[in-house]
């Protein structure tokens, strides 16, 4: 590597500044501003504000429905991580075979990573819709299919609605990370064993950890902050507050309710989940996984 | 270069046109959309060509409750309307912000511009749903609705029912027959505003301590220990399992879709909700709510006010609200009130309004806009016209958290409604430590 030195001191924090600047307004003064929101008491516009103490955090925790959207967001994150990433694998380790067209397989399955999720949610709104919905009538005749009030069917839809668009992602990554695997350990490996499956598991998939690893953080992360959209055109967290995610209720409850305290005091509670949730995998789960 | 030039030379002609409009522009902000949005920007489009001096801007923001978050950001920011459009629930919040000098109430209003409209021009019920403790109007009535009764005469016509129900028991008497020809007996689009504010304003019936919030501030909603509050619930769950009432879901379209297209014979909705149905669905009529005679006596109660009001914000020059002053005058006349009321079946909220309507028999005409009327100005309540609770819209989730749970059979009625208590109990003590 060829060293750069800067003739000027200045010159460096000149380049510096734009992003640091962005970063400034965008990141760290909503963050500050949100530990104010947490820790005080205020009304709608912002008066009689005066300092709470933990009162945000105990008013959080003795509201039942904080704990059910907690429990909804653990199980959602889980069941949308598992859904699409092995729907995702499957998908690319089948395009990664295929000989013929392959950019056009390609390219189909990775357009629906272009839709907005608020998109994505109307249209699983038809598909759920029950004078016209597709999947409404289809599972309504398998189970009788009452998304309204049956919990377990509000959460098949909006497992649906929030998978569909992150197996695209998931598909690109593992695509990506097929690849990138040198033809050499494949051809190698097809000497030592017949069989399809056991390479697979045995000498691929442990060659995709980096990337499985990557795409698990990516999926939580997903689950947890941008299926807001999908969420809010679709159940709206009905029946009860079954399907409301840890973000939905803090948007409803800081925008809707107009209740600053508790939507802060939500955010920074989540913020810790995710903190807790990413030293987690980095300590115990990347230890297991080598690079190269 | 030359391109460049050009283009800056129409750049500026577009700043100095822009400034040789010298009209004092008043910012409207709304949260109405669709028809009832285009009804707005059409009342300010007249404002606007009947006068010179001033421009007003309508700009809309979504939904009510986007309105008002909208509202109260641009008011932290500095950067709010002159006049903004806040739902029935936030009338609380919005009251309380008069000593806090964001909002200036309709009568420090009048005398200081010299509005031409007295606040006794109002109707009554809505004048005191806007008003603070003193009976001062502090908002100024706008679209003003209250939940009424659907009904496709078609539907009851083919099952032999001669009289739309005027009470709950009425309708469980046709109910069964209605369900057997195959239509949804019942429908209804908001739990917590019809089937919980409303009721207890339908019956007569306090629904906070503190005498609704207008003598003290609330501690604690009157949910479960209302016997007839817990006995319509238990009816309605009831229904629900026969049948006669159909629940889908809280999208307040969901609930109105299937009576629209004809497949169900009542749906209880909002006074501006015919607008959509009108040449849709053939043979309709709007009535007041039903309500449970056993409760009342045979007595009829009227409703709370919905809707909105028009609120006046702080902030800006005296010039700006001496026009606002107009703008809110040209919309009390009765020709205004008269216009508002015909396109959108919102109440006449002037009593010029009213009696313009009465003179050139518009209810003849047009016998839909009559029920809201009726309800609204039925007399007799010994509970005030409103509620003042803060934190509503949160609690009005709560309630929608509760009855999905007690219709599918998860919990009991009486647990449902001591849920709600709970939740709002709470919620209306976290409000109080803020005022």
């Amino acid at each position: 590597m060829k060293k750069v030195q800067f003739k000027s001191y200045y010159s460096q924090y000149f380049f510096l500044a734009p992003q640091l600047l962005i970063l400034l307004i965008f990141l760290y003064w909503p963050i500050i501003q949100t530990f104010k929101d947490a820790f005080t008491m205020q009304d709608a516009f912002g008066f009689g504000s005066q300092f709470a103490g933990f009162d945000n955090f105990l008013f959080i925790f003795s509201d039942p429905s904080y704990y059910t959207a907690f429990k909804f967001t653990i199980i959602y994150s889980f069941v949308i991580t598992l859904i699409t990433g092995s729907i995702g694998l499957l998908l690319a380790v089948q395009a990664n075979k295929v000989m013929h067209g392959k950019s056009a397989y390609k390219t189909l399955l990775i357009w629906p990573y272009a839709i907005a999720p608020a998109v994505v949610g109307v249209m699983a709104n038809y598909f759920f819709s029950e004078r016209y919905g597709l999947l409404h009538h289809l599972f309504n005749n398998l189970w009788g299919f009452n998304w309204y009030e049956n919990v377990f069917d509000a959460y098949i839809y909006v497992i649906i609605a929030g998978s569909w668009k992150q197996i695209s992602a998931n598909f690109i990554f593992f695509l990506a990370g097929l690849q990138a695997i040198q033809k050499t350990v494949i051809e190698a490996s097809i000497i030592d064993c017949k069989s399809n499956i056991r390479r697979f598991w045995t000498i691929t998939f442990p060659l995709l950890m980096p990337t499985t690893f990557f795409l698990i953080i990516i999926n939580i992360t997903y689950a947890f902050f941008d299926t807001f959209g999908i969420i809010d055109t679709t159940t709206i967290g009905a029946p009860g507050s079954e399907t409301k995610t840890l973000v939905y209720k803090a948007y409803i409850d800081g925008f809707k309710g107009l209740d600053l305290g508790s939507a802060g005091a939500q955010s920074i509670m989540m913020m810790i989940i995710v903190l807790v949730i990413t030293i987690f995998q980095f300590r115990y789960i990347e230890g297991k996984i080598h690079y190269n | 270069m030359k391109k460049l030039i050009s283009i800056f030379v129409l750049l500026v002609s577009f700043a100095f046109t822009s400034n040789s409009y010298s009209k004092t522009e008043i910012h409207w902000w709304y949260g109405n959309s669709g028809f009832l949005g285009d009804v707005i920007i059409e009342i300010a489009n007249r404002f606007n060509e009947s006068q010179d001096e001033y421009m007003v801007i309508p700009t809309g923001k979504g939904s009510y409750e986007d309105n008002m978050a909208a509202t109260i950001a641009a008011f932290r920011a500095g950067d709010q309307p002159h006049y903004s459009q806040v739902y029935d629930a936030g009338a609380a919040i919005m009251v309380a912000q008069v000593k806090n000098g964001v909002v200036i109430g309709f009568e420090e209003m009048a005398e200081k511009y010299g509005i031409d409209v007295d606040a006794d021009n109002y109707i009554p019920g809505i004048k005191n749903f806007y008003a603070d403790g003193d009976g001062k109007m502090i908002g100024v009535p706008f679209n003003s609705s209250t939940c009424l009764m659907y009904a496709n005469m078609d539907i009851l016509n083919e099952v032999g029912i001669e009289e739309v129900p005027k009470t709950y028991e009425e309708f469980e008497g046709m109910a069964q027959k209605i369900l057997d020809a195959g239509y949804i007996p019942l429908l209804q689009s908001h739990s917590p505003w019809i089937w919980t504010e409303n009721f207890f304003s339908r019956h007569n019936l306090l629904m906070t301590d503190g005498n609704n919030g207008y003598d003290a501030v609330p501690t604690k909603t009157l949910f479960a220990e209302t016997e007839a509050f817990v006995y319509h619930w238990t009816k309605v769950k009831e229904w629900y399992e026969k049948g006669w009432y159909g629940y889908k879901g809280r999208a307040w379209g969901d609930n109105q879709a299937p009576f629209t297209n004809g497949e169900a014979a009542f749906w209880f909705g909002s006074a501006a909700s015919f607008g959509g149905m009108k040449g849709v669905l053939p043979n309709f009529t709007t009535n007041p709510i039903p309500y449970w005679d056993s409760v009342t006596g045979g007595k009829e109660y009227p409703t709370f006010i919905g809707g909105a009001a028009n609120w006046i914000l702080n902030g800006h020059t005296e010039e700006e609200y001496k026009g606002l002053a107009k703008f809110i005058e040209f919309m009390g006349s009765p020709e205004m009130d008269l216009y508002y009321h015909n396109m959108t079946g919102y109440a006449a909220v002037t009593k010029g309004g009213i009696e313009l309507a009465e003179t050139i028999n518009f209810y003849r005409a047009s016998p839909y806009h009559k029920a809201v009327g009726d309800q609204l100005g039925l007399e007799g309540s010994t509970i005030p016209g409103g509620y003042r609770a803060g934190n509503w819209p949160q609690i009005r989730e709560v309630i929608y958290e509760n009855v999905e749970p007690m219709l599918n059979g998860d919990i009991t009625v009486e647990k449902a409604l001591s849920n709600m208590d709970k939740g709002a109990e709470k919620l209306l003590k976290q409000f109080a430590k803020t005022l």
